[in-house]
């Protein structure tokens, strides 16, 4: 619905007040594993995903910027690579030198590092979190995941859903100072606290679910 | 590609003997050969054949030996397929000249040793291309027009489902009756046979091309196509730099199709009503009971199709090079 793709059945979307009528530049996305073209190298998707986000410029500034950006992935070497040649890290990667090259108000992330394996993963947290503080101005990144710690050590604000019908369950602040690292939150006691309460909230939803299930299996039986 | 890995990741005996292994396959096909060339050169297949009367097969003998040494040569990783196919290659020429050359088991009349076969190629080498110059204009106008209605017609198609559902299964009806069928009217209605063959060729391609393109982009992976949609592309750029690129893949695979049929439509056309072409060849010293150059058009028919297939090949690698299967196969820049 925040990236346009299908319209909310009641109520609306606003980002900085204006209302989202469809898909558009204004908000970069990376899904989990399928943002890139795979006909495209690197460099050719980044450049497409700028080309459409600015509408206007030069050429030579679309790729000067696009650069830049796979560079600072750490992708400069693989930029005439095809995704289908890059491992799942490096396309994550790409996805978002793609992301942040096309300096969208609104960061649309869902499930970005799902597929990754775990040490990639951090990787790829540290790599969100300082291309993110080092922006001008710090966007607003909506991310989706079903990892706890990803989670609170991530973001400001955690919105917990339901399984279908997917509505917000609990809205928790997350009230640790940034930069945040891993080995302080760990030992954290606020952290263990906060992320054992998400844990159980998660958890207390899909007990009920369970025991919905089984006594309607009993019904039939 | 299978046994050479299983046998280059072995031992180094295991290496050695796989290397000696070659050789000594690659030294069958040259002795096949050479024993082919023996056969000609030495014994002539009946006593009026003059030495003179060898020469294309002698060349065409030569020639295969050139072009595998040096398809050995420049690509070694293949050597157990191209070796595989130069003995299929070079056993049936050998048979084929000890058989029906040599010892003439079948009438030599209806089917003639290869020297008397390739000794057209020289005699008759001006009807010869012009066959081939007129075949090939002939296939290529009508597969292209083919190929430039029915893919924007298909990604079109592909994309507005009301179209989709009317236009496949139309296209699944008609694909496969035969375009020869049309044959009658289109002789009738257009002033030339060059023109009707067109149109039948067109007919012929244009069905398999725009069920493939159809195909592709009705299967195209929709989460690419809701990542392209976030970048808000206009109808236009989603036609040409996504949903083509994607359907492309089926597109080739469709076009593929298109072309062998082509090729038969062409050579059926050819055979009931042209004066010039690759099938009229056939058929016409068919009718004079000219079996050496009924066989040897046969044999220029194959040469062109081995043609136009490697230059299909090429252009589907070239439009496919980020494609994992159907790519150059250089995905080596895999893995951190």
């Amino acid at each position: 619905m925040v990236s346009g793709l299908r319209p909310p059945s009641e109520g609306s979307v606003l980002i900085d007040g204006a209302r989202v009528k469809g898909p558009g530049t204004d908000r970069g996305t990376v899904f989990q594993d399928y943002s890139l073209f795979p006909w495209m190298t690197t460099f050719e998707n980044v450049c497409f995903a700028i080309e459409h986000a600015k509408k206007t410029g030069e050429r030579k500034d679309i790729e000067k910027t696009a650069q830049e950006f796979i560079e600072l992935v750490g992708l400069g070497k693989f930029k005439n690579a095809y995704p289908g040649t890059l491992s799942g890290g490096m396309r994550q990667r790409a996805s978002i030198a793609r992301m942040f090259s096309m300096d969208p108000k609104v960061f649309l992330m869902d499930e970005p590092f799902g597929a990754l394996d775990s040490l990639n993963r951090i990787y790829m947290q540290d790599l969100l979190l300082h291309l993110w503080s080092e922006g001008e101005q710090r966007k607003t990144v909506l991310f989706v995941t079903h990892d706890v710690d990803e989670a609170l050590l991530l973001s400001d604000r955690v919105a917990i859903m339901t399984p279908s019908p997917g509505r917000i369950k609990e809205i928790i602040e997350v009230p640790f100072s940034r930069p945040r690292l891993r080995k302080d939150l760990s030992v954290d006691p606020n952290y263990l606290a906060l992320k054992s309460h998400l844990l159980s909230v998660l958890y207390g939803e899909m007990v009920e679910e369970i025991e919905k299930q089984e006594k309607q299996l009993e019904v039939f039986a | 590609m299978t046994s050479e890995n299983k046998f280059v990741s072995g031992t180094v005996t295991g290496r050695f003997s796989t290397i000696s292994r070659n050789s000594l396959r690659a030294g069958i096909v040259f002795a096949i050969l050479l024993a082919t060339l023996v056969l000609a050169v030495a014994f002539p297949d009946s006593p009026e054949q003059a030495a003179k009367d060898n020469n294309v097969f002698v060349a065409v003998i030569l020639l295969l030996m050139v072009i595998y040494w040096a398809k050995i040569y420049l690509n070694y990783e293949k050597i157990v397929t191209t070796t595989d196919i130069f003995l299929i290659i070079s056993s049936g020429l050998f048979l084929w000249e000890l058989l029906l050359g040599k010892f003439a088991l079948l009438d030599s009349f209806i089917f003639p040793g290869p020297a008397k076969v390739f000794m057209v190629f020289q005699t008759d080498t001006e009807r010869m291309v012009d066959g081939v110059i007129s075949s090939l204009g002939i296939l290529f106008a009508g597969y292209f027009l083919a190929l430039a209605l029915a893919i924007p017609i298909g990604l079109y198609a592909g994309w507005k489902k009301r179209l989709f559902d009317v236009a496949y299964p139309i296209a699944k009806t008609v694909s496969p009756i035969p375009a020869t069928v049309y044959l009658p009217y289109s002789i009738v209605l257009l002033p030339t046979f060059r023109a009707s063959s067109i149109f039948l060729i067109f007919i012929g391609a244009f069905w398999p091309i725009l069920v493939g393109c159809v195909n592709g982009v009705f299967s195209a992976d929709p989460r690419l196509i809701n990542s392209a949609r976030t970048l808000g592309l206009s109808d236009s750029q989603m036609i040409r730099k996504i949903l083509l690129p994607a359907a492309l893949p089926s597109i080739f695979s469709g076009a593929m199709i298109g072309l062998i049929l082509s090729f038969i439509t062409l050579t059926v056309a050819e055979m009931v009503a042209a004066t010039s072409g690759l099938g009229w060849y056939i058929q016409y010293y068919h009718q004079f009971a000219n079996y050496d150059k009924v066989i040897a058009g046969m044999i220029l028919m194959i040469l062109v199709v081995i043609g136009v297939m490697n230059i299909f090949d090429r252009i589907q690698k070239h439009f496919l090079r980020w494609h994992p299967v159907h790519g150059e196969g250089e995905n080596s820049a895999s893995s951190h």
